[in-house]
């Protein structure tokens, strides 16, 4: 049985939307999802480590071949752990908001 | 209490709603990269194209552009990773049916040029290179978007 479960790393306002948007893809690049949330490069960083102490998220830097300068792209994925937390969290949202959500 | 169980309801609606408008915003950034789109119909149309040069019969061979055009294809993936900035992993019903339909789209004109080289109208496999353009890179753009409608669905 999939079992609802209130995770206070996922429950902060930016760190569920990360895991939300990140939950429906295999990997984001770092300035898609950042341009998507609508928050600065720091407050996503800051958001992304918290995440990855929890071990909720990887994350992966490439080279990329737009880029004149040595800048990256990084690559951000959810781990198996963070995907069975941020869906157990969503249940015991669901069930928190009543049968209309 | 029954104000407090009324917010924590209302709260948690609030946050189950940012993730649907945050999905729609990301469905939103994801356009179909056309242009590696018909990259990916020019490698069927190169593929369906080799069958002019192939030697329909007993003593046929088939020719290893097939395997060249595969892994342009997975090059082109590669690419449109890069491109849109989005891995979308489980692409959905409808881009498989796409996505098949390349394949036997693409498999069907290989055939169909086979016959024409084997009734020495070689010079017809240039239409059947060309509708397999066309039609790769269209189902790979509906493909693509439909790919991007199923990250948009919960």
């Amino acid at each position: 049985m999939r079992d609802a479960r209130f995770d206070e790393t996922i429950h902060a306002p930016l760190r569920l939307r990360i895991c939300g948007l990140l939950r429906r893809v295999d990997r984001l690049d770092f300035a898609l999802l950042r341009d998507t949330l609508g928050v600065s490069d720091a407050t996503l960083s800051k958001h992304v480590r918290t995440l990855s102490d929890a071990g909720y998220v990887t994350s992966r830097k490439t080279a990329s071949a737009g880029r004149s300068d040595a800048r990256r792209v990084m690559w951000l994925a959810l781990t198996a752990a963070g995907r069975t937390a941020f869906d157990a969290h969503v249940r015991a949202l669901q069930e928190i908001a009543g049968p209309s959500s | 209490m029954e104000s407090n169980h009324a917010e924590a309801s209302r709260t948690a609606a609030e946050a189950l709603d940012s993730l649907t408008m945050d999905r729609e915003r990301l469905a939103g950034r994801l356009r179909v990269p056309w242009a590696l789109m018909a990259a990916i119909g020019a490698l069927a149309a190169w593929w369906v194209a080799s069958a002019a040069t192939a030697r329909p019969g007993a003593a046929y061979e088939p020719p290893a552009t097939g395997w060249i055009a595969l892994l342009g294809v997975l090059v082109v993936a590669h690419l449109v990773q890069r491109e849109t900035g989005a891995r979308l992993g489980v692409m959905g019903a409808r881009a498989a049916w796409a996505t098949a339909g390349i394949l036997v789209t693409c498999l069907a004109l290989f055939s169909v040029s086979l016959g024409l080289v084997s009734l020495e109208l070689a010079w017809a496999v240039a239409l059947t290179s060309a509708v397999a353009f066309a039609v790769t890179t269209w189902l790979a753009g509906v493909a693509y978007r439909a790919a991007v409608e199923h990250v948009r669905r919960a």
